[in-house]
């Protein structure tokens, strides 16, 4: 893992119940969507952590999907869980 | 001190805040039915007493990005991959505790809005597009829309939180994305695709008047244009997805190439069975990828209960991806996902499920039999599954959700009716439904009683029983009422006195068509319902009945906006006849551009944004191989005109007629000057205020005394007056007859839709004081029977006599909201009372009559302290809603309301 903090947002354990909060399906309690992650932190497979995914130089929110041929748009924080083309990036 | 016109007339002997039928106590009561959820629906529920209203781009990403992959594609092919690549990909999430499972986002209270339909307003807001998007005559101004600011509201930013469309909260992160995927749409929306034809029409201009002023309250087409009508679990409950895959493959096969005589849609079918395959997949993936995840969560528990019931999630979701379920559960969280399903392939409210309680007797039944379940499980799955409808949220435009909705998703379910062959079609698992709505209160879904003399008494106390719980619920409806106006309006669509029995409310109070089924589970075959019409309240939206007549009254000129609406009529009005023949003119103008832009929007949405997955579980969809846009579902004349503020109306017609023709004791001029000066009253948008009660008087405003006085002392709806109810009856003759004058795109007649729904706050805001008394920009009387506040002296029975006056049959509905105090109705006796009361209305003729049993001193307590009134629900017009999400004009209207202290 790099220097940048993981929030629970970022953490696959973490079930969001609405945009501030949600589970620790590990911990079995509710936690701040925006606070740090414990040591049980399991990457969330999304957009900004697929080798696919090459993030726009002006806007760092937004990017494209290399998997396919046209280049489709798509944003980092978009959830890959169920992505077929998603493919882990070695270092986040 | 400037006084307030509540302290104004009760000196005169008059109180608007009236209460009938002796003085409540003086200490705050409590409603005497109270229970409390089972532990684990208690622990969901309070979950959602806490959840924000959450909104996510995901859904809505996905079928974008394959929308535009798929360019060139025949157009109900292209939806039906896009919807298939958004359900596929949508996030699951299951949280601990859940029984029954699946969302609409991976938000508990989540939502999306649809850019197919419109996308301008959820952009950024500093975007030229949607500051250009509110000057349109189809965004009300936002001044006077007002949410609710409690509960799970977010209407302000805070945070890494932007607060979308007025209420629903969005990820920071994620708003750039939500504006580009809304940009993609820009000039192709159904909306915008619409739009440059609605103008088109001659006179487009003054559609877009009406629409500033808010004389009509919202366009149909591309806001909301499924949904008032009732689901049909039928197909997937008998055949399972498997069998409806090979169905659809074996009909693709027999019609490909052939037009079997219909040259316009009988190529179609073709693709409209392809359509279905595919979304049919998408469906299956979207119940799959959930039970790969509690099958996920199953291998990450350490807790033995926890993970054997994720593991119970998991064999129950593969279980239904494919086949007929087996047993209630199955049954109960397949429909469940049904519903869901439909909502997110369309912008969608009220959409209703119908008769439950009927429709899932079979498993009921056998489960029972079979020693499977017992009721106590039954009711808990039943309290899990309210929690769960609860949790809908649509994002819609701000106008919509907040002018009309009140963030309520309407979706309603139905119990007792009659059986196909007229037998009383309650059960027990309907008094168990009951029962978990009286245990588990929360505002989904609402209840109806389709009531009918034949159904038996226990079934109809159980039901009096959840009235007094002061949920609202259920509402009353009468069945032969329902049965006498279908076969009026769908009798030459082919409808039979038996079909006709087999009709739901569809949204609110929308009586909907209906159709059975012959259904076999373990070789034994059942006969259930399911919803077989297009969706209702579409076509012209909630016209404002008082708006109209102030118009009329200045020459066609709307003050507030400062616009000439309507052509000026330049008539001096010197008689009653005169003025009303003046009236009916305006109003047919309104219709008539209204029905005529609004069928277009609805042209373009069944070409470019046509139903699939809810075309395929309607009948006759699947059989003929048409989507609902080329009339392959059994019922289509739906289409309606919807009013608002017909007790206002009726009222100020009374006064003018009264004062100004026949007494004679002002003139049309007097009456005008007073409604400009607001009866010598500060505007309610300065007070803050929107209840008549709470308005207070200008300095010197006593100029204006005598002339509100006789115009609040004339007669008043509501009371038995024959001066007032002749022009009720007057009233709604022509005007249920003037509504099938026009047309909708499917070549039907419309006819009248009489519910307020919230609008009778937003229009009331937007209207000047009215000939009745009532006050700039306070709220018209709710719903369409309701007399306004405080003026129903008479006692219920003289309601009941106005209400009647004229053929209720003749309208898909009317509205009438009555609030009891809960000490009124106390014990088995008052039970009996409030059972005979309603017994009383709608066996003269009443269409619907729902109760709010609350103490109006407990809502003046939680508009002071909204914070310890978190889970208080009231009755609104045909739905409940949590207080704290109300805004300031419905909460006022409420608290006003006449208190019945003895029925």
């Amino acid at each position: 893992m790099n220097n940048t903090v993981m929030m629970h947002k970022d953490c696959r354990n973490f079930a969001p119940v609405d945009v501030v909060k949600g589970v620790c399906h590990v911990h079995k309690q509710m936690v701040m969507i925006d606070s740090p992650v414990c040591e049980s932190y399991k990457m969330l497979p999304k957009c900004e952590n697929c080798n696919n995914f090459k993030p726009d130089s002006a806007q760092a929110d937004l990017g494209v999907c290399q998997a396919e041929t046209t280049e489709p748009w798509t944003y980092a924080e978009l959830n890959a869980v169920t992505c077929e083309q998603y493919r882990k990036k070695k270092s986040p | 001190m400037p006084k307030k016109l509540a302290d104004i007339l009760k000196e005169k002997g008059i109180p608007i805040e009236f209460q009938y039928g002796g003085a409540a106590p003086e200490s705050l009561t409590a409603r005497e039915i109270k229970k409390e959820p089972g532990p684990r629906a208690k622990k969901l529920l309070d979950l959602y007493l806490n959840t924000l209203s959450s909104a996510t781009i995901e859904f809505p990403y996905w079928y974008t990005r394959k929308w535009s992959e798929l360019e060139g594609e025949v157009d109900i092919v292209r939806r039906a991959a896009a919807l298939k690549h958004a359900f596929s990909h949508s996030t699951p999430t299951i949280l601990p505790g859940e029984k029954l499972v699946m969302g609409k986002t991976r938000y508990y209270r989540g939502s999306f809005p649809n850019p197919a339909n419109s996308e301008r307003y959820f952009m950024l807001k500093e975007d030229e597009l949607y500051k250009a998007a509110l000057q349109k005559g189809s965004a009300v101004s936002d001044d006077v829309i007002k949410f609710g600011t409690g509960g799970g509201n977010v209407t302000q930013d805070f945070g890494k939180v932007v607060s979308v469309a007025g209420k629903f909260g969005v990820r920071q992160e994620e708003v750039l994305a939500m504006n580009k995927v809304a940009y993609e749409w820009v000039g192709k929306s159904v909306e915008d695709v619409c739009n440059r034809y609605e103008q088109m029409v001659p006179g487009y201009d003054f559609k877009e008047k009406l629409m500033r002023s808010s004389i009509c309250m919202f366009d149909s087409g591309f806001t909301e244009p499924l949904g008032r009508e009732i689901m049909n679990y039928y197909f997937p409950l008998q055949y399972g997805f498997d069998g409806l895959m090979e169905l659809a493959q074996e009909r693709k096969a027999e019609v490909a190439g052939y037009a079997d005589g219909d040259g316009i849609t009988g190529m179609d079918r073709l693709y409209f069975y392809e359509a279905v395959g595919l979304i049919l997949e998408g469906i299956q993936t979207w119940i799959l990828n959930y039970a790969a995840e509690a099958h996920r969560l199953a291998e990450l528990e350490t807790d033995p209960i926890q993970k054997s019931e994720y593991e119970e999630i998991t064999a129950c979701l593969e279980w239904i991806a494919h086949n007929q379920p087996r047993t209630f559960r199955e049954a109960l969280q397949l429909i469940y996902i049904l519903h869901i399903a439909v909502l997110n392939e369309d912008t969608v409210s009220g959409m209703s499920p119908g008769r439950v309680g009927q429709i899932l007797w079979p498993w009921f039944e056998q489960d029972m039999a079979a020693g499977r379940t017992t009721e106590e499980e039954v009711i808990e799955l039943l309290e899990l599954y309210r929690v769960k409808m609860t949790c809908i949220d649509a994002l819609k435009p701000k106008a919509i959700t907040a002018g009309v909705s009140s963030g309520n998703t309407f979706n309603n379910l139905c119990l007792g009716g009659l059986t196909r062959d007229g037998q009383p079609a309650s059960n027990r698992l309907e008094i168990l439904i009951i029962e978990a709505a009286i245990r588990c209160p929360c505002p989904q879904p609402t209840l109806s009683v389709l009531y009918d003399e034949k159904l038996p008494d226990d079934f109809l106390l159980k039901a009096i029983e959840c009235n007094k719980t002061g949920t609202g619920y259920p509402a009353w409806m009468n069945n032969k009422n329902a049965i006498d106006f279908l076969l009026w309006h769908y009798g030459p669509e082919g409808m039979t006195q038996e079909e006709a029995r087999a009709w739901s409310i569809g949204g609110c109070l929308e009586t909907s068509a209906g159709s059975w089924h012959e259904l076999t589970l373990n070789e034994k075959t059942y006969i259930i319902p399911g919803g077989a019409g297009q969706p209702t309240s579409v076509g012209v939206h909630f016209l404002a009945n008082p708006k109209i007549l102030e118009c009329l009254l200045f020459n066609g000129y709307d003050h507030r906006v400062g616009l000439q609406v309507f052509p000026a009529h330049n008539k001096k009005l010197e008689t009653y006849d005169e003025l009303w023949e003046t009236y009916k003119q305006y109003y047919e103008m309104a219709v008539g551009i209204l029905t005529r832009c609004n069928n277009i929007q609805h042209d373009i949405w069944r070409k470019k944004n046509m139903s699939v997955f809810h075309s395929m579980l309607k009948p006759d969809c699947l059989t003929t191989g048409r989507h609902i846009g080329n009339m392959g579902i059994r019922y289509n004349g739906t289409f309606s005109v919807e009013s608002c503020g017909t007790a206002n109306l009726v009222n100020s017609l009374a006064s003018l007629k009264m004062l100004v023709y026949e007494d004679k004791k002002y003139n049309l001029d007097q009456i005008r000057e007073a409604i400009l000066a607001n009866f010598g009253f500060i505007t309610a948008e300065e007070t803050g205020s929107y209840s008549l009660a709470e308005q207070v008087k200008k300095e010197g405003g006593e100029t204006w005394d005598d002339i509100l006085s006789d115009c609040l002392s004339a007669p008043k709806m509501g009371n038995a007056d024959q001066f007032a109810d002749s022009i009720l009856k007057e009233y709604e003759e022509w005007f249920c007859n003037m509504c099938t004058n026009y047309e909708s795109l499917y070549a039907k007649p419309l006819y009248a839709c009489q519910i307020s729904v919230s609008t009778h706050g937003a229009q009331g805001a937007v209207t000047l004081a009215t000939p009745d008394g009532r006050l700039r920009g306070t709220g018209y009387a709710d719903a369409s029977m309701s007399p306004y506040p405080g003026t129903d002296r008479n006692g219920p029975y003289a309601i009941f006599a106005s209400a009647t006056c004229w053929d209720q049959t003749k309208s898909q509905n009317s509205q009438l909201n009555i609030k009891v105090h809960p000490s009124a109705i106390n014990g088995l006796v008052g039970s009996r009372k409030l059972l005979e009361l309603t017994k009383a209305y709608l066996g003269a003729g009443g269409f619907h009559i729902q109760y709010n049993v609350v103490d109006s001193k407990v809502l003046r307590d939680a508009k002071a302290n909204p914070d310890n009134y978190r889970d208080l629900m009231v009755r609104v017009a045909g739905f409940t809603q949590y207080w704290v999400e109300l805004g300031a004009h419905i909460q006022d209207e409420v608290i006003v309301r006449t208190e019945y202290e003895s029925v």
